[in-house]
């Protein structure tokens, strides 16, 4: 059996801001970074170490300086490769989406990235019922809603729904949880869980939070300095709590209890990532 | 280059820092210094004198140590300007009423003739352009803009007992600067939010509506969060006991030295020199030369 | 007996009162905060927690009720910028209260507003930036500073008003764990010298570090105690669209298993302490 065709595969990707002035920054050296179709992919790693720059590159936003980017088989560095068909591919949600709202309804609002790649009306109403019903906005309810009369976590919603509405087989979001209060994350977390597995499509998440990447990652990838320094499973990953702390990054608070009992001498698994997992073992230490 | 870096383009005061004679100046001579010497040039009408003017600005930039390169750059936004008046005082001025009043005739082609009056006004109108735009780009090169709005609150503050708000106008000038470039990142934050949904800024397609409408996923959540910053600053300001210039101390006091008073004596007088003297005579000998040359063989 | 810090008796607030968009917020709070405490105050969004927080400096005045902070009525005007020097406050997102273009003029703000003599600014300044670690930051422009720098200017600017009080209204929300971590650990330094600090945050396990635990829920307290007690009962929090710290959680689900697994364990150093010890009188170890 042959292994499945990457969706999005990024080799060597080199990327500087501001190439040329004085205030220029090389914000990635040497990427790979692979998704494979239906995968839950983390990327985490600390501010300024490129996983924004990295996220926009996967839909074309940024263009590779060197290094190549090929999503579905296209490749990017090629100026002609069609807009239109990779946006309906990639979908990339910003940090605090909230504030890319502007329609008077929210309806309107969702419906903006459809109609802006020119699919045809019919398609573009059904699309955005299907995509506010999975973003949590049942369009019964939401569809004469005022766009600024929703509360913060709708809205947040609201701009999950815009890039849902595209139906990508790749799901980018960076940082969705920022700034959520804990029952906001839970919902957030649910519902991009449950679309994940509806729909069977890839997800791209990039976090600073490790408890949801621990627990719904297939992998993560590390990035400090705009470098991979990590890649693997989630179990993989957050064995090396030394090189995650060298990079200024965290593990699960359980995965850390575990580790410092470890490190006291108690007989112990370490390569635990959940509460449900670390139970056993901490009944095993204790009985 | 990505399309999206709009800060490239916005050169947040193309500041030198360098040690020089200029650069150690109190920020309030070095603005004094360059209101009197725009105000000198706008006030000269001679060629001959907005050359030496021009001349004096490029002595001062060797005195700041700064490339005469980044001089010329400073001038490179206005080459479309200086086109446009050049044509503009080729064709637009009255030329045959000056030839008629005594003004020399430089050149004639058929009705078009060109006077040495007219050739004049324009000599001076491109070298008051140039001479003001280096002047203020020296300006920019000595002084970082915090330190020009510490030289305007300085300016200012004397008139403070004739009511006049000098804390609460260099906070707008702070407030703008600090904001300025935020705005710009966002700017570009929002650009490539929505272009990621496919939005696609206005490739000219279209009547005004549309085109206006096209601009709406830009300008209205930028406008929005601007409003939000906003206000958070002026709770944040409150909360830190701000209320306006009265009874403020201040942790950066500017204070004149000996070198400033003369850069100033000497602004002052070099100012005046260039408002005053009149080298009438050299330019009709240049005039002169010049009809020689064109009218030739 | 010294006054409290800070005294709020029956507090209401509504939000644009006596129009027809007005929202109650705050609806009947009592509370004192002693000097030198740590307290956490934890909702759900709209709970009022950063409403409240503003009637500590004044920022807000109360539609009914009163607020004193250290003995002055908020609401009269000729305390207010002495309750300004009292209480001060860092917000959270770390552009939006950054007023200068240069670090150590934005520390100096604060001062300078109170009118503090200029030997005494440069001092002040000093010290601040010295204790939140920024001091070699001083003649940047803030436009260049990471999150986490940004809101230790932040703490800079508030220290070096020499607050009594100083309020953090969800002040690590935006920042990466990194960032979260340094300004922890300044304001537990803080806590230390005696000022006294009210932490209005989302995340359970930096409630679960204070002192106190307020929780407010449609702008009453419905919470208020030693986060022992506050986290004991997870039906509660939930209905106030809280949770419970995650140590507390996996606490409970021990206490499950193994009955006589103590109490009270909320944060991952006391789970840590905890386990070793159980381990240990149970003889697990060989």
């Amino acid at each position: 059996m042959s292994a499945p065709q990457p969706l999005i595969e990024v080799r060597g990707l080199d990327s500087t801001y501001m190439r040329g002035t004085p205030l220029e920054t090389v914000a990635l050296r040497g990427v790979d970074f692979t998704v494979y179709p239906g995968e839950m992919v983390g990327v985490i790693g600390p501010t300024g170490s490129g996983k924004s720059t990295l996220l926009q590159h996967l839909n074309g936003l940024l263009r590779p300086q060197a290094g190549r980017v090929r999503v579905a088989g296209v490749d990017l560095s090629d100026r002609r490769a069609g807009l239109r068909s990779l946006r309906l591919r990639v979908a990339l949600l910003f940090q605090n989406p909230e504030d890319q709202l502007f329609e008077r309804y929210v309806a309107d609002d969702v419906a903006f990235g459809p109609l802006s790649l020119s699919l045809p009306l019919e398609e573009v109403r059904e699309r955005v019922r299907r995509a506010m019903e999975a973003a949590g906005l049942p369009l019964q309810v939401y569809r004469d809603r005022l766009t600024f009369s929703l509360s913060g976590g709708e809205r947040r919603r609201a701009a999950l729904a815009g890039v849902l509405a595209l139906d990508p087989q790749v799901l980018v979001l960076d940082e969705p949880l920022a700034g959520l209060d804990p029952a906001g994350r839970r919902e957030l977390v649910s519902l991009l869980a449950g679309w994940h597995r509806r729909e069977g499509r890839a997800i791209v998440w990039a976090s600073h939070s490790m408890e949801e990447i621990a627990r719904l990652a297939d992998r993560v990838y590390v990035l400090a300095e705009g470098r991979v320094v990590l890649e693997g499973t989630p179990r993989q990953v957050f064995a090396r709590g030394d090189l995650l702390a060298a990079c200024g990054l965290e593990v699960p608070a359980v995965t850390q209890v575990l580790l410092e009992l470890a490190q006291a001498g108690l007989p112990v698994r370490t390569d635990v990532l959940s509460l449900e997992e670390a139970l056993p073992v901490l009944e095993a230490l204790l009985a | 280059m990505s399309e999206f870096e709009l800060l490239r383009n916005v050169a947040i005061g193309q500041y030198l820092p360098r040690e020089s004679v200029l650069h150690r100046l109190d920020p309030r001579v070095k603005l004094l210094g360059t209101i009197l010497l725009m105000a000198a040039l706008m006030g000269q009408r001679r060629p001959a004198m907005l050359l030496v003017g021009l001349l004096l600005v490029g002595g001062l930039f060797l005195l700041a140590r700064a490339p005469l390169g980044h001089a010329l750059r400073g001038l490179r936004p206005l080459l479309p300007l200086f086109f446009i008046v050049l044509v503009l005082q080729l064709f637009f001025y009255p030329h045959r009423q000056a030839v008629a009043a005594g003004s020399p005739a430089l050149w004639q082609w058929g009705r078009f003739v060109l006077s040495g009056e007219g050739m004049i006004a324009l000599a001076a109108m491109l070298l008051r352009m140039a001479a003001l735009a280096l002047v203020l780009t020296l300006l920019t090169s000595i002084a970082d803009v915090t330190g020009l709005v510490h030289g305007v609150e300085g300016l200012l503050r004397p008139f403070q007992r004739l009511r006049l708000p000098a804390h609460e106008v260099s906070m707008v000038l702070v407030v703008a600067l600090r904001f300025v470039p935020l705005l710009t990142r966002e700017m570009e934050r929002l650009m490539k939010a929505q272009a990621a949904r496919g939005a696609d800024f206005g490739r000219g397609r279209g009547g005004v509506i549309k085109r206006v409408r096209r601009t709406f996923p830009l300008l209205i959540p930028l406008f929005i969060t601007t409003l939000r910053r906003a206000e958070e600053l002026a709770v944040a300001m409150e909360a830190r006991g701000y209320v306006g210039g009265k009874g403020r101390t201040h942790l950066v006091r500017l204070r004149f030295r000996p070198a400033d008073l003369l850069a100033l004596g000497v602004a002052a007088g070099a100012s005046v020199g260039l408002f005053l003297v009149n080298l009438g005579p050299a330019e009709r000998a240049v005039i002169d030369w010049l009809r020689h040359l064109l009218s030739g063989p | 007996m010294p006054e409290p810090l800070i005294q709020v008796q029956d507090l209401h607030y509504t939000y644009n009162a006596g129009t027809e968009r007005e929202v109650p917020a705050l609806r009947g709070i009592d509370l004192e905060i002693s000097r030198g405490e740590y307290v956490a105050i934890v909702g759900a969004n709209g709970s009022g927690k950063s409403t409240l927080a503003r009637h500590f400096n004044a920022l807000l005045l109360p539609t009914a009720g009163r607020v004193w902070v250290r003995g002055m009525d908020t609401q009269d005007p000729r305390h207010r910028q002495a309750i300004r020097r009292a209480v001060a406050m860092v917000f959270q997102n770390p552009e939006n209260q950054v007023v200068a273009t240069v670090v150590e003029e934005d520390v100096a703000f604060g001062p300078e507003n109170l009118g503090v003599p200029e030997e005494e600014l440069r001092v002040r300044v000093e010290w601040a930036m010295e204790v939140t670690g920024i001091a070699s930051l001083r003649g940047r422009s803030p436009y260049h500073l990471s999150g986490g720098q940004k809101q230790r200017l932040a703490l800079a600017g508030a220290l070096a008003m020499q607050p009594e009080l100083l309020v953090l209204d969800e002040a690590t929300a935006m920042l990466d764990p990194a960032g979260r971590r340094a300004v922890h650990e300044i304001v537990g330094r803080l806590h230390a010298e005696g000022i006294a600090i009210v932490a209005i945050t989302q995340a359970m396990e930096e409630a679960a570090q204070a002192g106190r635990v307020i929780a407010l829920c449609a702008g009453k307290v419905a919470l208020d105690g030693r986060p022992q007690q506050a986290f004991a009962d997870e039906e509660a929090l939930r209905s106030l669209g809280l949770d419970l710290p995650l140590m507390a959680r996996l606490a409970q689900m021990l206490r499950e298993r193994l009955p006589g697994f103590p109490a009270g364990v909320l944060t991952p150093a006391g789970m840590v302490a905890a386990l070793k010890e159980q381990a240990l009188s149970r003889g697990g170890r060989r």
